[in-house]
């Protein structure tokens, strides 16, 4: 009952504030005018008696403050008039409102988005059940052999024993890129898809939504034509339909029948997610049987393993499972020792692989942004506080307590985190919004970023905290002040303590330093930026358009069939009007990692098999190098007259003849694959290092033979570079043509400029550089505001000083200077002290960096000067008004 | 007349239950019953009737209800609830035995003791 009443009155308190106030109003007005009518009636005098009444009744106000009390709504009370008065405080200063809430907003919202970036990627468990106890054992290269990648894909011999005796593993699944030309419904296209083993999806732990996976009976090689479709492809290609199931699609001319649907979203393995030197397609959109055959094959194959750990296996335990295997394995044979290295990884480690590193620079520049934006509004507050100080002084005398200042003071200050939370909440909704729509398509998870509520609480928290920390902190000094000596002096005059200048010196030192160490790093990526852009590598893309030639197996079995195809294709793009040069080869630059293999050099024999070399092995048609616009340095390019029968050429890269041939040089030198059942080649010519995956990459020694020349790897799925003398998008229906005229079920996949090529491997830097620029222009632009705030406020605050000096004779251009030298001392000290934390911090960004030091002078004296010249900008407008200051006005200003 | 008494500390409220148990009240009315009944012994803070009066109804003894006064105006007046009821007799009671044991502590002898 009594609970009930009081929460009805609270209720009531709350619901029926202005009610409640007027009544109160009412009944102690009832109580005045019955006392008067009283004491008029005892014989008072009509004029005194309302008065005389008054004054027996006792201070109203304080009467009425205790009624509310008694209510039980105090607190309530006050808070809701706190945050009237608040808001009222800062509409009437709306400048400053909206620079604080701006500042913190902007902090927010920036952190707001990588926290979000860096929650989705790196944090949040990937989407597949129990996904921590899915791993990768991938084989490492044996020490000594650089194969231009530490990985090392697995061989049949190599899974068929991991899955015999190594079992850490509750399953384990192999499976291997290919590409499948579906024909039979509608235009041939060229779908990538995985060939995996039958325990691929339960390693996985995901099952399809429509049908079922692979049985054993179906992983047998004659068996496996079977495939399961993804989301995508079944909604683009067979427009959903869900009488899918047992029907058959043609895939490489053989009849495949649909056994499932994958649920949608699941595409494993993604390119972005696996290491890159496995050269897997960015999404896979169907799944066949790799149907090992029963004796697998020994020597090297193409497979990528994945395996789900028993419940409770840990990944070292994992680990030394599979050291045990390898041990047993080269003791059987001796032939093993060395190859059958290998390491656990968590599949949530790869995915995220070596994003870590960029997402970790994010979350440290957006860190420098969120302090600098909260030391701006902590001096953006204390200066107001500063400002306001008589009025709470007067506050205080007039009986207000100190636990009341330091309230109201707090509830203005939290009013501005709360909106500036919000409005940071709507700045990091656009931020992700951009980023996801131009972030780099190797990002992973990126299409699971969303603005969630633990970053969402992230925010919030922040800006509390930035508000109750820089709220309390003049609130108590205001509450700790003398009262009569601020009422004494006057509120411009009295600039606080003495700590408080210091104090704010000291924020704005830390701001103009912090601001340095960003901008620093940003310079830093935007020079390597231009320096990937100016970078050679060797090549020209202009005007180049390349595509890829699937072939299928079925019907170019045979080499000599292949190389006669190539002859008569070379022969009719060659003469498309528009086309300058063609050429065929098994990568372009900029497509990404090719082959690489054993050689064997007469004049470098190796010591043993494990010490051979190993080198970049390129198969091309004459005319490649002018298509691609690679120079040739020395010797001569590969000719028509390069036949079949005459003597076998090979052309070498920059890198292999300096690794090899310093100082005589590689023409006339012969080199071969590793097998001698090939012949060895004479070089012929030397050629600049073409870079394949990214222009900072280290080139790797590279050979180039001939495809009419009986060279090792098979020719079914060879690039086509054309160089055009204009537009090439004009020329690609004549080129389509010109295929279909000698193979009308050719298709051509991967059509791109060479320029695309380039922009799709700079996404990454430029995406960085865009946000670690937009970083940086942010913590100068919050820079400046605080310099500029602090060093108008002093310039205020000293005007009477300076109305003084003026009076005594000094000169105006002199007052600006001082005022001017005020903020350059600031300034540079907080430069300096940038200067040493870059020098500390750059270093660790040294893998982001290409061309330029971390230390680079050039940078570092640029962004100094240009901090400089900012703060002396925002010092500017202060320093003219301080110029302007009349001496006359000035003193009588008390 | 003698010069009346301050009101002992927390005694004001078991007045106002008193008066308004004698039948509903507007608070100027309160204040007039207490001075009254005490025969203008005790000196009543007029503004510390209020808040006295805004307690107890937020604590459920009384409850109050627009209403005429005698001169045809509006007031608000000021009944007793039953929880009220059950207070003030609690109340009385303890004053009451309070009362008893302070008279007999003050009014003991040297040879009592």
């Amino acid at each position: 009952m009594t609970l009930w009443s009081r929460l009805r009155s609270w209720l009531r308190t709350i619901l029926q504030r202005a009610r409640m106030e007027s009544e109160m109003d009412a009944e102690l007005r009832f109580h005045m005018e019955a006392r008067a009518e009283d004491l008029i009636r005892g014989g008072v005098p009509c004029e005194v008696a309302l008065r005389r009444a008054r004054l027996e009744f006792g201070g109203v106000e304080s009467a009425k403050e205790e009624c509310r009390e008694a209510r039980g709504a105090g607190f309530i009370e006050s808070l809701l008039q706190d945050i009237r008065f608040g808001s009222r405080m800062l509409r009437k200063s709306p400048g400053f409102t909206a620079v604080a809430v701006l500042t913190l907003a902007l902090g927010i919202g920036a952190s707001a988005a990588v926290f979000s970036l860096v929650n989705a990627i790196l944090l949040r468990p990937l989407p597949y059940p129990e996904s921590s106890r899915i791993v990768l054992p991938e084989l490492v290269s044996p020490p000594g052999v650089n194969l231009g990648s530490e990985y090392f894909p697995w061989g049949q011999l190599q899974f068929r024993m991991l899955t015999r005796d190594a079992n850490p593993f509750q399953t384990v699944a192999a499976f291997q890129n290919d590409s499948f030309n579906l024909t039979g419904s509608g235009e041939p296209s060229f779908l990538d898809g995985f060939r995996a083993s039958q325990e691929f999806f339960s390693t996985l732990g995901v099952a399809p939504a429509l049908g079922r996976s692979f049985t054993t009976d179906e992983d047998q090689p004659g068996h496996e034509y079977e495939v399961i479709l993804s989301d995508r492809l079944w909604r683009e290609r067979f427009a959903s339909d869900r009488n899918i199931l047992g029907r058959t699609i043609e895939l490489n001319e053989y009849a495949y029948a649909v056994v499932g649907v994958m649920p949608a979203g699941f595409a494993f393995p993604r390119a972005e997610e696996m290491p890159s030197s496995f050269n897997f397609p960015r999404e896979p959109l169907l799944w066949v049987p790799l149907a090992l055959p029963a004796e697998p094959k020994p020597g090297l194959s193409e497979l990528a393993v994945i395996g789900r750990l028993k419940p409770g296996v840990t990944t070292q335990q994992a680990q030394a499972a599979m050291d045990l295997v390898t041990r047993h394995a080269e003791e059987q044979d001796h032939r093993w020792i060395g190859w059958f290295n290998t390491r656990v990884v968590p599949l949530q480690r790869q995915v995220v692989g070596d994003t870590r590193h960029p997402l970790q620079l994010m979350l440290g520049a957006v860190c420098i942004v969120l302090l600098i934006a909260c030391s701006n509004v902590a001096n953006l507050l204390l200066t107001r506080s500063l400002g306001r100080r008589r009025e709470f002084t007067l506050r205080a005398a007039l009986g207000a307590g100190r636990a009341r200042l330091i309230r109201q003071s707090l509830t203005e200050s939290l009013l501005i985190s709360v909106a500036a939370g919000a409005v940071g909440i709507l700045i990091a909704n656009a931020a992700i919004y951009f980023v996801k729509m131009l972030g780099p398509a190797n990002l992973p998870r990126l299409r699971e970023v969303t603005l969630d509520l633990p970053v969402l609480a992230f925010a919030l928290a922040v800006s509390l905290a930035t508000g109750i920390l820089f709220g309390l902190a003049p609130a108590i000094g205001a509450a700790r002040d003398n009262l009569a000596d601020s009422l004494r002096e006057g509120s411009q005059k009295s600039g606080g303590s003495r700590m408080s200048p210091r104090l704010r010196n000291a924020l704005l030192v830390s701001q103009v330093a912090l601001a340095l160490v960003l901008v620093v790093a940003a310079g830093l990526l935007t020079r390597t930026f231009f320096q990937l852009l100016g970078a050679d590598g060797g090549f020209n893309a202009e005007r180049v358009l390349t595509f890829q030639l699937p072939l299928p197996a079925v019907k170019y079995a045979e080499q000599d069939h292949i190389v006669t195809l190539f002859g008569s294709l070379l022969e009719r793009l060659r003469v498309i009007p528009g086309v300058q040069s063609a050429g065929i080869g098994e990568t372009v630059p900029m497509g990404g990692e090719g082959e690489s293999t054993v050689i064997r050099m007469p004049d470098h024999p190796a010591a043993s098999q494990k010490e051979m070399p190993f080198a970049n092995f390129t198969v091309i048609s004459p005319g490649f190098f002018a298509a691609v616009g690679t120079p040739l340095l020395r010797g001569r390019d590969f000719q028509e007259t390069d036949a079949t029968d005459s003597l076998p050429v090979a052309i070498v890269n920059k890198a292999m003849e300096r690794k090899y041939w310093p100082r005589e040089g590689a023409l006339g030198k012969q080199v071969g694959p590793g097998s001698t059942r090939f012949p060895l080649l004479t070089i012929v010519g030397v050629v600049p290092d073409v870079k394949h995956a990214s222009l900072r990459e280290e080139t790797a020694p590279e050979m180039y033979v001939l495809y009419n020349q009986k060279p090792w790897p098979s020719l079914l799925n060879m690039r086509v570079a054309l160089r055009t003398k204009s537009d090439p998008a004009a020329v690609t229906g004549s080129l389509r043509d010109a295929i279909h005229a000698i193979d009308p079920d050719l298709p051509l996949a991967k059509v791109a400029t060479l320029t695309t090529l380039v922009d799709d491997s700079m996404a990454q830097p430029r995406f960085s550089v865009f946000l670690l620029g937009a970083f940086g222009v942010l913590a100068l632009l919050l820079a400046s505001i605080g310099m500029y705030g602090v060093i108008s406020y002093s310039v205020l605050q000293r005007t009477q000083e300076i109305g003084i000096r003026m009076a005594l004779g000094a000169q105006r251009r002199k007052v600006f200077g001082m005022v001017l030298g005020q903020g350059a001392r600031l300034a540079g000290l907080g430069i300096a002290i940038g200067l040493v934390a870059a020098l500390g911090v750059t270093h660790l960004m040294a893998s982001f960096l290409y061309g330029v030091r971390p230390t680079d002078p050039l940078t570092f004296a640029g962004v100094s000067l240009l901090l400089l010249g900012i703060a002396l900008l925002a010092c500017y407008l202060p320093a003219r008004r301080a110029m302007r200051v009349d001496p006359m006005v000035a003193l009588k200003y008390e | 007349m003698t010069k009346p008494i301050d009101l002992l500390q927390g005694t004001l409220d078991m007045l106002i239950l008193k008066a308004v148990s004698l039948g509903p009240l507007h608070g100027y009315g309160v204040l007039l019953r207490i001075q009254q009944i005490s025969k203008d012994r005790l000196e009543i803070q007029q503004g510390s009737l209020y808040p006295a009066l805004y307690r107890l109804e937020h604590q459920g003894w009384i409850t109050s209800e627009w209403g005429e006064s005698e001169n045809k105006r509006k007031a608000k007046y000021y009944r007793l609830t039953a929880a009220g009821k059950r207070r003030f007799q609690a109340e009385t009671e303890k004053w009451n035995r309070m009362a008893d044991v302070i008279a007999g502590i003050l009014s003991t002898t040297p040879e009592e003791v």
